[in-house]
């Protein structure tokens, strides 16, 4: 069997008039009836990337395929290909009325029947728990009903595309869990391709069959072992945050309440740990190499465990040149304004 | 002053005023949904334009298209000077402006999102604007209303355009200099406290029973 593609991306580029950013992305595609989840701090380039796969925004340069056809070819076949995906935003907007007139909007552009419509809105509402809010005027929901309004106008036109843009930032703890198994729900019942961005790593491997890494407008090779959360803490122009007890990790500023941090494998030096107390400063971990992987570019993919775990990546030649290989001790040290926020 | 000949001049201001309110809505809105929506150069420019346009004195607009409706002039086939016609054309250049200043910032207000949100979710270009439009319907009234307002109360295109002909052209602001400038200012009185009243009603509609809803 072989395996449909959702969306094929091959030299992408997103330019934003107004501001430097612009998203490259070399060749990106997306197989049909997974879960996909688009992992990276903001201003890396994942509502740009949903809003392109959304096809509401025309790529600057370069090809995008939507189920193997270009959608921008006409406007006639834009449309029509607009109808099998829909985006959900980050803080979604809701037309003005009522839940069901919020509901039956993308049923009534499609001109499905009249009738078929209060069975649909029932079950999508019942989805996200909110059964019976048929007639509540939209603007007497919370920001998380409203959330889950959104997910249920999208999910009612049962699209072959599902696209997320952080789909549990504004839902209460509790009904976190709700949100992830109705993602799983309609992946599974209706091989809908799920496509999300989300700030939270267990979230995307617990909901993803594949987690892609985007950070400055490009899609890399983060791993999640390089994303750090914890209550910041600030003394003399200096915040940290203790992931670990006895483990600080030091970025520059004053920061208050709970922050993610992540820091690029890229940044961080790795050294064998056989000459104690020789590296001196802030940010020094101690651990071990639990894991060696050859990759591209002449590029060692290093995991390494203790204090805290780290994703390493280092020329090959300089694992030897260091005398790093499997199970070795290291100390990793980064600096300071490597450290990358995460509000 | 008869009250059938009264009743014929009120007639005469709403039935022009109404309809120069109608047929510029209908240019205004859509190039104000388009100018609303759309990025491009020169746009800044066309909004300042809008902006004098509005400022514009209506016994201006009354001598230009005099001179463009009169027999000698360019439009003067049509031979529509001195008619309701022609106050309505006049009426409609006259309120334009107001009204895609008006709509502009009503559509505007709209978050942009909306436009997107009706897009992902299968509209086409059309009905996402007509979303638009209908997320500022109540600001949008106030446009139109504001458009009404200022060209039934206008008196130098009327005058002008429509010559205060009895039983034609004659409307209650025409009727109002007409009458005090043959010194019956009770007549002028009546008109003007009917006017004021009419201009009252719709400001009223605006202030209390629309603002609550915006």
């Amino acid at each position: 069997m072989t395996i449909d593609l959702a969306y094929q991306l091959r030299g992408i580029r997103y330019d934003y008039p107004a501001n430097k950013f612009a998203l490259e992305l070399e060749n990106l595609e997306f197989s049909a009836g997974r879960i996909i989840a688009l992992v990276g701090p903001n201003g890396a380039g994942k509502t740009t990337l949903l809003l392109l796969l959304g096809l509401l925004q025309k790529p600057t340069q370069g090809e995008l395929k939507f189920f193997r056809v270009d959608p921008w070819q006409s406007q006639e076949l834009l449309f029509e290909k607009r109808k099998e995906v829909v985006l959900v935003t980050h803080h979604p907007y809701l037309f003005s009325g009522t839940v069901f007139d919020n509901l039956v909007f993308g049923l009534r552009v499609r001109e499905i029947p009249e009738p078929e419509w209060k069975g649909r809105t029932g079950e999508a509402l019942a989805m996200v728990e909110l059964n019976g809010f048929e007639d509540k005027p939209v603007k007497e929901l919370s920001a998380g009903q409203a959330q889950r309004l959104a997910l249920a106008r999208a999910i009612i036109v049962k699209p072959r595309v599902l696209l997320l843009d952080e789909p549990t930032a504004n839902i209460d703890a509790g009904l976190v869990s709700r949100i992830e198994s109705v993602i799983s729900e309609v992946n599974a019942r209706l091989s809908t391709t799920i496509i999300f961005s989300t700030h939270n790593f267990s979230q995307a491997y617990r909901l993803a069959d594949q987690v892609l890494y985007f950070s400055d407008g490009k899609q890399v090779k983060y791993s999640h072992e390089n994303y750090f959360s914890g209550k910041a803490e600030t003394a003399e122009k200096m915040s940290w945050i203790e992931p670990k007890p006895g483990a600080k990790i030091f970025f520059p500023g004053a920061h208050q309440g709970h922050l993610t941090c992540v820091i690029s494998p890229e940044k961080i030096e790795v050294f064998r740990d056989d000459r104690k107390n020789t590296l001196s400063g802030p940010n020094i971990f101690s651990g071990r190499i639990i894991r060696l992987e050859m990759a591209e570019n002449n590029l060692a993919l290093l995991r390494m465990s203790g204090d805290l775990n780290f994703r390493i990546n280092l020329p090959i030649a300089e694992l030897e040149e260091k005398g790093i290989s499997l199970s070795s001790p290291v100390l990793v040290r980064f600096a300071p304004e490597a450290v990358e926020l995460i509000k | 002053m008869m009250i059938l000949e009264l009743l014929k001049t009120i007639w005469v201001s709403l039935k022009v005023s109404g309809s120069a309110t109608l047929i510029a809505s209908l240019l205004a809105v859509p190039l104000a949904l388009f100018l609303s929506s759309t990025e491009f150069k020169g746009k800044r420019l066309i909004l300042l334009i809008n902006q004098t346009w509005m400022a514009a004195p209506t016994v201006v607009i009354g001598l230009l298209f005099y001179f463009l409706l009169s027999r000698t002039g360019p439009l003067g086939a049509f031979g529509i000077l001195f008619s309701q016609t022609a106050m309505m054309i006049g009426q409609i250049v006259l309120i334009l402006p107001l009204i895609i200043g008006f709509a502009y910032s009503a559509l505007r207000q709209v978050d942009q999102k909306a436009r997107l949100t009706a897009l992902t979710l299968g509209a086409s270009p059309s009905q996402a604007g007509w979303i638009v439009i209908k997320e500022a319907k109540y600001p949008l009234i106030i446009a139109l209303l504001a458009g009404f307002a200022r060209a039934v109360s206008e008196v130098g295109i009327s005058m002008m355009l429509g010559g205060n002909i009895r039983g034609e052209t004659r409307n209650i602001t025409t009727t109002i200099a007409l009458e005090s400038s043959k010194g019956e200012f009770s007549n002028a009185v009546v008109l003007g406290i009917l006017l004021l009243g009419i201009t009252l009603g719709i400001n009223l509609m605006v202030n209390t029973g629309l603002r609550e809803k915006v």
